[in-house]
This record gives structure tokens, sequence and C-alpha cells, in this order.
């Protein structure tokens, strides 16, 4: 049985209380003072004068520093571990690895697969080994360095496309196959075929990118007692109280997580790392702090990836335009243990657009490397690469135009859920509205007029998109409290990744109390103080916690009407909230200042409580995207310039304008990273090694890669069925179908089609030499 | 993590090379940004680093008597770039200048550190065993060698780093060298090794030895530069293929000059191919594609570098086809 995608995000069918009453008040905005509004952070002073303060620079009285020696071999086993050089250098406090006593907590790697915290079999380059805490970090690696190891050293596979040979090295002495190859089916493809005027296939390749956030991973850890408060850098401060308490055998109540400010995760920051708890042991064993920050190599290894994905994809379309068929082979590479070497990366396939036989194939495998984890839309830019460059191959095939074949086939329910409607879906307005903003079909005809036979080529692409989560969902708690003088207190358990979650949060329950934003307090991400939020990932945070305040400030509001209508003479149903005053609605003269009000004075304050109710019955809710761009290609070179791009997003409410096109201009770059720059190297036929795990080897696009030119079309389509605010998930969308719209642009320029990420000059000059030899 | 290594900061050209001499273990440290990644990425031993930012006089450009140009070792790649003259006179140094790396790297990097900077090869930085760090293998041979050389491998497969080197050996540059024995000049076209001389060096510097300036000679007249590069990504990195050309026209023909590639081997290579095949030309189409061809004649791919053969020939005809329209 395949998961529902997004659960491992959140939690559906629990019971959830709600306040107020289920949907009675909440309807949905039509006109707004705040939300919607481009407005900029409530807290971008702090992030760019560097007075907000991350996990990496907390500093603590007494501090010590963690550091961990890593297995430097992809697959060996420890036959032992010599630490008694390490013990004795100086600054050195504690030193604990497998062979230690009390330091055998286990850590989930996935709902299956439980390992130890330090490894005696390592199955990629970068397990842990050891740690120690010393008293500067330079004490604390020297240390390191000294610990002896005693390898086995094992032969290794690192390549997913070899892991399954009958001859191919164990990663685990079960197989190299994570779990029996999942299949989906709808419909007779067979039949399908014989249907279609034209069949093509192809096989396409992404490579493994790593997340690398500017924050490193890490945190500080500090004991009181035999309880514990870690600050870490995190997406989700319940995510890792509940890994501590589970690795610790705590109780949840003992473990206190505070995730402030964090920069960036994109995925690899929803849980907690082995590094984590090895800061807690190590704390509790020197009875001091310890700050553990891994180095940016040891991102590289070993705190996830979005995995390599093999995809062959066979798909069938008639004459005009029809789809008939589509039939998909995917596998990708787990790593060391079990995690989503594959998750969702046949969903598009399945869901985007209409096709009445399907068939799609997924094959998880173990290599020896660092193990996936999401990142950004897990599974679907890779899909789309296919998927999407599929549709523009058929399209030349049928003669058609590739938006016309895309808006041929747009479906209004979600096929790969039993056909259950979407509350909205604007996938036809994002294409259509798209493809006229960027002027597609000018475009197209200006580029065919002028030949495009010089050396400098110029082409358009594009690709439609949807991302399988993005509803939100219970359980999220908000408080709000509104104090005698007017000014709010908004306390939330979300973490704010950079996505702008607390400015939008600080719209929403200022457009209920009609305060400025500004008067707006947040309390937000600490399990000490703040309440139950999940993590922030799966584009789901605003869609979540956005009803939750609002149900909260809601709450506020009929408490603070209630008193107001007593001391007014006037009925509480009569009045409104405008600019800090009570007002009558019927008679805007008969107000009252907040701060005016007696009751509200002798009790301090009101408490408003807000529940995320449940999402829709029977329902999809999906956010939608299409996005364009035009590229020049020097065939002398296979240099690739993108001139610019247009990214048209139905992701239901905007809800500011300002971090809604923050997020769709850094999708973009993240899939121009996919599609141009990104892929983890490792010397698989040598020591298995990861060759460029650094910022300069590896390589992120820079401001050169992105154009300048970048536009964002939001399709604003109301929404009322998926939550109270009418928003859905954006983070994820916006990196979809920007990798594969690159390379139906560069196949636009130049008549090579690159069906392997990235598409570097490397790549391309051997393609386009290639090409004109085959001429 | 940084290795431990004491500091010192000369504030003498004497002081520097005595600093240098006395102890094996000792570096020069100019703005750092190639060192201190060595360094951290332990690729060779370091117990001392010599900085030579105390040292008056290494930095500035300057007009040398017979009307060429000099470099002091200690002037950022920044001011090389931005420099008036050096982009009048000299512009394939400035473009090469400009292209480099990151705005940061430019304003902390010297001219002397970029040419004396360590191979990039990941074998080589990364804790692998390498022919070049005293081991016994080149893992670039049976390894990823996307990033290797095609020309003038021997043993070991690194291509030399810098863009400044090759536009410098095109435009005939000398360095002058302060050592123990006193000061020395090399042309910067005899200042690199190649494997098969020594795997262990990048260039013919002693350890005691300082670069101190690089003297540009008056440029000939119709004589014309340029600097053209071809990298992964549009910053902040390396040129998988570059051309440094510096030639003298007469009308529209090329009389003379020099054809020099970046990361194509282990030093900045001179094409004579590239250059016998356009001298006493005019750059057309046809006589710029057989420089292309010339130039890649003798190229050995490894096995993952074969697109450079491709891609050479294609930069080389862009630069000539440009140089020739200028
Ligand atoms: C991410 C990144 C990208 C880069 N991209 C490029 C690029 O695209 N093109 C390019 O050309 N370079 C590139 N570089 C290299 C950069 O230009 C060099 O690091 C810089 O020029 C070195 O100058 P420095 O003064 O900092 O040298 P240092 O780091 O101080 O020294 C470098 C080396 O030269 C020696 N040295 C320095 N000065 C002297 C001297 N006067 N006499 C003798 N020996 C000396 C040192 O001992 C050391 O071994 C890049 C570097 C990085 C980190």
């Amino acid at each position: 049985m395949r998961k529902e995608p997004g659960s491992r995000y959140y939690v559906e069918g629990i019971e959830v209380p709600e306040t107020p009453e289920p949907r009675s008040e909440q309807e949905q905005w039509t006109q707004t003072e705040y939300v919607g509004k481009p407005r900029p952070r409530v807290d971008a002073y702090e992030r760019v004068s560097g007075s907000a303060v991350y996990p990496s620079d907390t500093y603590l009285p007494r501090m010590l520093y963690g550091a961990i020696l890593r297995c430097p071999h992809p697959h060996a086993v420890v036959k032992g571990v010599d630490t008694s050089e390490a013990e004795k250098m100086p600054g050195v406090r504690t030193v604990i690895s497998a062979f230690t006593p009390d330091d055998r907590a286990t850590q989930p790697h996935s709902e299956l697969i439980h390992t130890t915290l330090f490894s005696t079999r390592c199955r990629y380059e970068g397990e842990t080994v050891a740690a120690v805490a010393a008293e500067t970090p330079y004490q604390a690696w020297d240390a390191v360095r000294a610990i002896q190891v005693d390898y086995d050293v094992l032969p290794f596979v690192s390549d997913e496309r070899r892991a399954l040979d009958p001859d191919a090295p164990k990663v685990h002495d079960e197989g190299n196959q994570v779990a029996p190859t999942d299949t989906y089916e709808r419909g007779d493809v067979a039949q399908g075929f014989a249907e279609a005027d034209v069949v093509l296939e192809e096989i396409y390749r992404a490579e493994c990118e790593i997340h690398t956030p500017m924050e490193l991973h890490g945190c500080v850890a500090k004991w009181d007692g035999d309880s514990l408060t870690v600050w870490e850098s995190t997406q989700g401060v319940y995510n890792i109280q509940a890994g501590l308490a589970g690795a610790l055998g705590l109780p949840l109540s003992k473990v206190r997580v505070v995730g402030h400010y964090m920069g960036g995760g994109f995925g690899s920051k929803l849980q907690a790392g082995k590094y984590t708890i090895i800061a807690a042991l190590l704390a509790k064993k020197a009875a001091r702090p310890v700050k553990l920050t891994l180095t940016r190599e040891e991102t590289y290894l070993a705190v996830g990836n979005r995995p390599a994905s093999n995809m062959r994809l066979k798909a069938g379309v008639k004459q005009d335009g029809t789809l008939t068929a589509l039939e998909y082979v995917g596998s990708g590479a787990s790593g060391g243990y079990q995690a989503g070497g594959t998750s969702l990366l046949d969903w598009l396939v399945r869901d985007l657009y209409t096709c009445p036989n399907v068939r799609t194939e997924l094959t998880n495998i173990y290599v020896n490397a660092g193990p996936a984890r999401p990142m950004r839309g897990p599974g679907h830019p890779q899909c789309a690469w296919a998927l999407d460059q599929m549709m523009d191959a058929l399209a030349e095939a049928i003669g058609m135009d590739p938006v016309e074949l895309r808006l041929k086939n747009v479906p209004t329910v979600s096929q790969a859920r039993g056909g259950s409607p979407y509350t909205t879906t604007g996938l036809k307005q994002c294409l259509e509205e798209g493809a006229a903003a960027f002027r597609w079909k000018e475009t197209r005809a200006a580029i065919a007029r002028e030949g495009n036979t010089n050396h400098l080529r110029r082409g358009v692409g594009m690709a439609g998109g949807l991302w399988a989560g993005g509803a939100g969902g219970p359980p999220s708690t908000v408080i709000i409290k509104l104090f005698s003088d007017g000014s709010v207190n908004l306390n939330m358990g979300a973490s704010d990744i950079g996505t702008g979650t607390k400015t939008v949060m600080a719209m929403v329950a200022a457009e209920e109390l009609s305060v400025d934003p500004d008067a707006i307090q947040i309390e937000h991400a600490d399990t000490g103080t703040t309440q139950f939020a999940t993590a922030s990932g799966g584009s789901k945070t605003v869609p979540t916690e956005a009803p939750a305040v609002r149900a909260a400030a809601l709450d506020v509001k009929r408490q603070l009407l209630d008193l107001a209508a007593g001391e007014m003479g006037v009925e509480a149903s009569g009045l409104t909230l405008k600019d800090g005053k009570v007002v009558s609605i019927d008679d805007p003269s008969q107000e009252r200042e907040i701060t005016a009000l007696r009751s509200l004075r002798r009790r301090r304050s009101i408490t408003g409580v807000g529940y995320r109710g449940p999402n829709p019955q029977g329902k999809a809710v999906n956010p939608f995207a299409a996005q364009f761009c035009e590229v020049e290609v020097n065939t002398r070179t296979g240099e690739v310039k993108i001139l610019r791009f247009l990214a048209a997003h139905d992701s239901g409410r905007v809800m500011n304008r300002l971090t809604y096109q923050n997020q769709v201009f850094g999708g973009i770059t993240m899939g121009i990273g996919l599609a141009m720059t990104e892929a983890r190297v490792l010397d698989g036929d040598q020591t298995g090694k990861m060759v460029n795990k650094n910022w300069h080897d590896y390589k992120l696009p820079t401001a050169l890669d992105v154009p300048a030119d970048m536009t964002c079309v939001p399709i604003e389509l109301e929404d009322p069925e998926a939550n109270s605010v009418g928003a859905k998930g954006l983070g994820e969308p916006a990196t979809i179908p920007t990798a594969a719209a690159v390379a139906n642009a560069v196949y636009h320029a130049t008549g090579v089609r690159i069906t392997n990420t990235p598409i570097t000059p490397m790549r391309l000059a051997q393609a386009l030499a290639d090409a004109r030899k085959g001429e | 993590m940084l290795p431990k290594f004491s500091y010192v900061r000369a504030t003498s050209l004497d002081e520097a090379v005595r600093l240098l001499s006395s102890d094996d273990g000792a570096r020069v440290c100019a703005g750092g940004s190639d060192l201190l990644g060595c360094l951290r990425d332990q690729v060779f031993e370091c117990s001392r680093v010599v900085s030579l930012t105390g040292i008056d006089g290494l930095r500035g450009i300057a007009r040398t008597r017979d009307g060429g140009v000099r470099i002091g070792a200690l002037t950022t790649i920044a001011d090389v770039a931005a420099d008036p003259t050096i982009n009048q006179s000299y512009p394939g140094l400035a473009q090469a200048a400009g292209e480099l790396a990151s705005p940061q790297l430019r304003n902390q990097g010297t001219i002397g550190g970029n040419i004396c900077q360590k191979p990039r090869c990941w074998y080589y930085r990364g804790d692998f065993d390498c022919l070049r760090k005293g081991g016994t293998t080149c893992h670039a041979v049976a390894g990823e060698s996307e990033f290797h050389c095609i020309l003038g491998g021997a043993g070991c497969f690194v291509v030399h780093p810098s863009d400044t080197a090759p536009a410098l050996v095109a435009l005939q540059a000398t360095v002058r060298i302060a050592g123990r024995r006193g000061t020395r000049s090399v042309p910067m076209e005899e200042f690199y090794v190649l494997p098969n001389q020594d795997v262990r060096r990048e260039t013919v510097l002693e350890p005691h030895e300082i670069v101190t300036e690089i003297v540009l000679p008056r440029p000939a007249a119709g004589m014309r530069s340029s600097y053209h590069k071809v990298r992964a990504r549009g910053a902040w990195d390396f040129a998988l293929a570059g051309v440094a050309l510096a030639l003298q026209f007469s009308g529209n023909r090329v009389t003379a000059g020099r054809v020099v590639l970046s990361g194509a081997a282990p030093t900045p290579w001179r094409s004579r191919e590239a250059e016998e095949a356009i001298i006493g030309k005019q750059l057309d189409a046809a006589t710029a594609a057989a420089a292309g061809r010339a130039a890649m004649e003798d190229a050995v791919p490894l096995r993952r570098n074969g697109y450079k053969i491709p891609l050479f020939q294609g930069v080389i005809e862009e630069a000539l086809l440009a140089i020739g329209r200028a």
C-alpha cells in the first residue's frame, strides 16, 4: 500500500477541537486591509542587520564544542575505536563511541529502521563513529583526528543502476532493494498505446542534489537536572523534541526545543539528526552545555539529499492531442538506509495531465551513500523533468503547440485519487494567462521568423506542474492574547524557515483584529512555551497555520465585542473592530477605543484559542503551476544563458505579495540549479567517496546564472472550501516545473534534447558536437 | 578546521626570505584565499605562515621605463581588473582578472597568489591518496575526470587553475623573484613545471623564494589581446576551457602572437599548433575553425573529459573570430 502523498508532513483523519464553531463567522475575506498586500517581513531588520540570533549564534556560559568522527569509507565494519590518545588531549572533556558504555541510544532513520547512534557497520561515507566535546572547536577537532579506528573496509556500490546486479555488494544483507517494487495502474496501457497515433519512449535521469542550506545543521544542548533544552536549526521544533525524547528515553515534557531563527532547510531539517542526540549525550556526560555544528563537508555527506532518479517514460498521443497512455518505470537511490529514494517520483505522471491509461513502477534501492531526505517537492521536479520533456516531444511529433497540448489534457479531478474533485484547479489559467503574459506565441513566431541559424540560438520552453501536498491540515493550535493597551501577542509553534511565516501570520491576525501588524509580537517555535504545530514542510505552513491564527483572532474578537457590547449597551452582533476601536456597524458614530474599555482594563487581557479545522471531505486541495522561460544557447561552447522566466501559480489566495514572490523566485533559482549546475559526484569506480563536498565543487547557481528578468503571475482563484483563508501551498510548486522548462527551451533553441541533468556546457558542448557529426 | 601553525607578518623582503629559509614547513601567504583552503583541507603540512602584507612596495601598478607595466605581487585581482592602463594596453589580462572567481575573492586575492595557487583537482584537495601529494596513484585516471587535463598530463592530470597566468604567458610577461641568493627573473612561459618534470611542484619557485612583481613588456604595435572563458556556472568558478590571445595584426592579418589555453593542461598551455594555423592569415571562419582543430590535435581525453575537445574548438573559434573583428 502506498502512503497518501504528504502524509510525512501531517496527519489526516484525527479528531480536532475547533474554535470558533466550525466554519461559523469564517466567511472568506472579500476586501482586506492587510492580507494580500506587499508587506516587508516583520523581522527583516533583525535578519539583515545580523542581530537575529540563530542557533549557530548561540553561546552559553561554560559551553563546550562537539565534533564527530565520521567513517571515511562508503562501506566498512568498525572493529575497534581507540579513544585513549584523544581523551588525554588538552581541553577534551568527553569522548563517546559505540565502544563506550551508556551511549547505545538508537535513532530512527525512518519508521522501520532504527540504528544505533554510532555505527559498527558503516553503510555510507560519513556515518558517525565517535564524538568528542572539548573547550574549543579546534581542540575537539584535534581530538577527533587522534582517535584510532580499526576499519574492515568492505566492497561497496554507489550507483543504484548497478546495485541490483546479482554480483553487486550488499548494502544490507537482505539485498539492495528496499521494498518490493511499487506499482500503480489505471485503465489499460496496452490498449492506450494501440489507440495512439504517436508513441514515444525516452530514458531520463536527474542527478542527486544536496540541500545545502546557508546555515549549517547543528544545535546547542543544555541540561538542567533531568530536563533538556536544545536550540536547533530546524523546520519543526516538535519533531526534534520527539526525536530526542524517543532516543534518550525522556518524557516529551522534559525536552524543550527552541528554533526561533533558522537559516534554511529545504526538507533536510525536518527531523532530529544523530548530531542532535550526540550533542545531548555529550552535554549530559560532560555536565556542560555543548554546541555541535556540522562542517559544510559533513552536511554534504550525512544529512540528506534529493536522490538520483532514473525514469523511463513511454507515452502515447492521438493526432488531436489526446493522451492515450503513460507507462513509467522509475528507480531511485535510498542511500545506506531506508529513506524516500522514490517518494512521489511518479505523482505527476499519475495526476498532472488527463490520461485514462497509466501504469507506473517505482523501485527504491540501497546504495553506499548518504540516505535521501525530502527536498523541496520530493519526486516532483524529477518527474516533471521526464514528463514535461516528453509532453514537449509529443507536441512536436503531432505538430501542436506545447501549451495547446497541455491545455488539451487539463484534468478537473485528481485521477490518482480515484477521481476526487479538486476544490479549485487553476492549471488551465496558469497555462493560458502565463502564456499570454510571457508572449509565448509571439516569441515562438519571432524565433521561427528570424530563422535561428546564428551560433547564438534563442529558444523558449515551458512546463506545467502540481504539488501532491499543499493543502495543510490539522493539528495546529494557536493562542492570541490581546492586551488592554490594544497590542497583541501571537503564540504558535510553527517555525519560520525563511518563507515569511511570521509576517503572514501577523497579517492574518491584524486583519481580524484591525490592528497594525507591527503591534503584534510573535512567540513561536519553542516546545516549552508555544503551542503544538507540525514541522514547516510540504508547502503546508500557510494553509495549516493561517486558518488557526484566524480562528484564534476571531475568538479574541468575539470576546472583545462581548465585553464592549455590555459597556456600550449594544448587541455584540452589531459591533465590529476598526483601527483599534469598537464600532457599531449601523451607526459608526457609536464607537469606543479598545483602550477605553473598563472591563478590559480590569481583566488586562483577552486570550483566544484557534485550532486548524479538518480539510474538506472527498476533495483534493492542490496547488498548480506553469512556468515559461527563454534561453540563448551558444552552440560553439554549449553555454546557456537564461534570459527570462515567468511563473504562473495557482496557490489560492496571495497572503503577502512580497513573500509570495520570494518563494516563486527562490523556487525558480533552485530549479535552475537542478537544470543547469548541481550534481553530487561520487568516485564510484574507485573509492566510493564523494569528491565535490564543498560549495566550490558542488555548484549552486549564482546570481549570474539566474535571470534578472523574472515575473511572478499569481492566479488567485477563490477557494472557500480549502480552508478558512483560501490559500494553498506555494514553496514547493515554485520549483517543480523549472528544470523541465529550461530543458525544453534548450531543445527549442538547438534541437538537442538533454535528458540527464544538469545541462552544463560540458554536456551540451558534447551533445551539440555529436549532433553536428550526425548531420 | 585549520591545523596548528605559527603566523608571522614580515616587514621586509629579507625578513620574509629568512623566515621561509629557516623553517621547512613555512609557506608564503598573500591574500590567503587559496592558502587557507589548502591548510583547512590538509593538502600539505604547514608549520609557519609568513604573511607578505606588511612589506612595503609589493603593491601597485606602475609604468616601466621602456613603456611596459610592472604589477606588484600583492596587487589585488580587483585592482588589476580595474586598472585603466591594463585595460587599455593589455585588455586580455584585465578580462582574465575580471572573469575570475567572485567579487569577494578578487578583492582579497592577489596577482602573485593567483599565479602561485595550487591545483583545484578534487582528488588533490580531498582526502585521497594522490601522486602530487606524495602518494602512489592519480585517481583521475580511472575516476571522475570531468575537470582534468587533455594536454600535458603525465602521471598527474590536474589543470592549472589560474585565469591570469595564461593571459600573462600570452602577453610575454616576466616574473621577478626574490630569494636566498638574491633576485632573478623568469619568463612566465618558463615559470610552470609539468608533471613529467616534477609531479610535486607547479612552479620553478624554491621554498624560500617570493614572487615580487610581474613585468609586462610594452605592447607591440598592432597588438590585440583577449581572454575567453567557459565555466560550469556564471561566477565563482574556474575555467572548463579558456583561451588567452595576444596577437599582432597588420591590417586584418595576424603577423605574430600567442594562443594560450586555460583548463587544458597542468600549466597554462601554449598552443603552437593554433598559432601556426593563424599566423599570416585573416581570422575568417575557416581559419578560426582550423585553429580550434589544430589546438586539439594532440589532445588525449580521460574517461570523463572528452567534451573538452569540442568545447576548446568552440571557444578558440569564438575568441579568434571576436578578436579578428575587434
Ligand atoms: C571558490 C574559489 C573560486 C576561485 N575561482 C578562480 C577562478 O575562476 N580563476 C582563478 O584564476 N582563480 C580562482 N580562484 C583562486 C583565487 O583567485 C586565488 O585564491 C587567489 O588569486 C590567490 O591569491 P591570494 O593572494 O589569496 O593567495 P594566497 O592564498 O595567499 O596564496 C596562494 C598560494 O601562492 C603562494 N603565494 C602567494 N603569494 C606569493 C608570492 N608573492 N610569492 C610566492 N608564493 C606566493 C602561497 O604560498 C600559496 O601557496 C578561486 C578561489 C576560490 C576559493
